[in-house]
């Protein structure tokens, strides 16, 4: 179980008590971005490509905790940009874990070893650092060689000194299953507390992108990465969810689930797509046309989307929300999903070779996909 | 199936093997011919999704350099508004759609150029010439 028993029984005990309250709409995770700067520049990255005055702002401490203490929800993300890069992360960082709020700092670790003597350990802090594969494949995909051995030091030191760390990555088209599951060894011979993953998602506002995943292809892939699980593999996140990537359940996108807020207000009407901005939380869950939104709308901009920031609120609320998700949580928790078909499939050759790089062109395998 | 289907069926959305990408038209440089209320709804919402700056003219002659965030669109221009920043100004700014003349998308587009394929193609041929340490680089910020 990678995910402590504290930081469950908070989120567990903050959904009973919202579903009691009668909340039809209440916020699991606050996308809380400090600021939208960075010091990679990924190509086709959706959350970077701004005048250079806007990557100048950011957000103050104040603003973040007013936004936090708004929100109510128990975790804080905090992506970006780069949050390290922002000059008063420690206080932002002291600020919510004094208001007791589970805060996983998403970087990229370039700047995390220089950084770490000014954070404090604590049970309210992970840094969630980005790798998206081994070596090669993690440096290809940040556009910067040297990307992957400076986040491992930096993992390393952490870890040395007692922080909670989780790797996160992001698979697109083209994934080499046997890859990933090689990098999930690599990352927990390091010492994290666990693995976050999600499928790439098309960013309206990205530079052009020409292939993503479908729903379809996506739930093969997963399938193919997370079915035969080895013991030691620990994951960050809902199993649940994680199911939901396999094809073995279906869930509706919880949108406010995982709201955020930025220097331009509260983002409509999610994390990722970027349709304006409400000035209070409030205005956001009463005003955002929510049933514009989700794969039931048939809006071509949420098709393929099976995003943690939609779809794990769906997942955590049934598990904490009702006693047969609950048992489907634990049963997750400990299960290997054993599947010789998918075990069939990391055995045949990837059309380009056994290769960490992702690859532009389509694979052609195919693997009977489970679709609940 | 492309991006220009207005909506899918769920049956279309779970057999979705690729989806459609982003295309965003070249704006740059663009100014738009407004002589109609719709095409002035239609210019400030491409320059809702544009990554660079516009500069808008107001019909008291006022020329403003701006990066719009947001837009609020309501029956009439009277009761549309947007929100942006400026260059010099910290501070969020509203301006109604009835007060705006001419719509210039002058600020470099900061989403251009930047495909996965050119990174793709750039990383390939570096590679072959034997670079080290290849890298993209984020833009100066001054």
């Amino acid at each position: 179980m990678a995910v402590p028993i504290s930081q469950m029984g908070t989120v567990a005990w903050y959904v009973i008590k919202k579903r009691l309250a009668g909340n039809k709409r209440y916020p699991l995770v606050l996308m809380l971005e400090p600021l939208f700067r960075c010091n990679l520049a990924c190509a086709g990255c959706g959350k970077v490509q701004y005048p250079p005055h806007i990557l100048k702002k950011q957000l103050s401490p104040e603003e973040c905790f007013a936004a936090v203490e708004e929100c109510g929800a128990p975790l804080v993300s905090l992506p970006g940009g780069e949050p390290l890069l922002h000059p008063q992360i420690v206080e932002i960082v002291n600020g919510l874990i004094a208001r007791k709020k589970y805060i996983y700092l998403c970087t990229n670790a370039l700047e995390l070893k220089r950084r770490l003597p000014e954070f404090t350990p604590s049970k309210y802090l992970t840094f969630s650092v980005h790798l998206d594969g081994e070596r090669e494949h993690h440096d290809y995909s940040v556009c910067r060689e040297g990307g992957y051995d400076i986040a491992v030091e930096g993992i390393k030191e952490a870890v040395k000194r007692g922080f909670r760390v989780t790797t996160n990555a992001t698979f697109f088209d083209g994934t080499d299953p046997n890859s990933v599951r090689g990098f999930f060894d690599e990352v927990m011979d390091m010492g994290v507390e666990g693995i976050v993953l999600s499928p790439g998602y098309s960013y309206d506002k990205a530079p052009d992108q020409t292939k993503f995943m479908g729903r379809a292809r996506v739930r093969r892939l997963f399938r193919a990465i997370l079915s035969n699980r080895k013991p030691t593999w620990k994951f960050n996140m809902s199993p649940l969810f994680l199911e939901f990537l396999m094809g073995d359940r279906k869930y509706e996108c919880t949108p406010w689930g995982s709201p955020a807020f930025n220097i331009f207000g509260w983002q409509r009407p999610c994390y990722l797509l970027q349709e304006g901005y409400a000035e209070s939380f409030k205005e956001l869950l009463e005003t955002t046309k929510w049933e514009e939104y989700g794969v039931a709308s048939g809006n071509p901009k949420c098709a393929n989307c099976m995003v943690s920031c939609g779809y794990e609120p769906s997942a955590v609320i049934e598990g904490f929300g009702s006693l047969k998700g609950f048992w489907g949580m634990v049963r997750g928790t400990f299960s290997r999903y054993p599947d010789p078909h998918a075990l069939k499939l990391l055995n045949e050759p990837m059309p380009h070779g056994r290769t960490p790089l992702v690859q532009i062109d389509h694979s052609t395998q195919t693997l009977e996909e489970t679709n609940a | 199936m492309t991006a220009e289907v207005a909506k899918y069926t769920m049956a279309q959305v779970e057999a979705l093997e690729l989806a459609p990408g982003a295309e965003h038209e070249q704006l740059e440089g663009w100014v738009p011919a407004l002589a109609t209320d719709d095409e002035l709804r239609q210019a400030l919402g491409k320059a809702l999704d544009y990554r660079g700056d516009v500069t808008l003219t107001l019909k008291t002659g006022e020329r403003i350099e701006a990066f719009i965030f947001n837009c609020q669109t309501g029956p009439t221009l009277a009761e549309s508004f947007l929100q942006y920043f400026t260059p010099s100004s910290p501070e969020k700014r509203k301006v109604g759609y009835a007060e705006i003349a001419r719509v210039e998308f002058t600020g470099k587009d900061r989403a251009a150029g930047k495909h996965w394929e050119d990174w793709v193609k750039a990383y390939n041929e570096k590679k072959a010439a034997g670079e080290k340490n290849i890298a993209l680089v984020p833009d100066k910020l001054d």
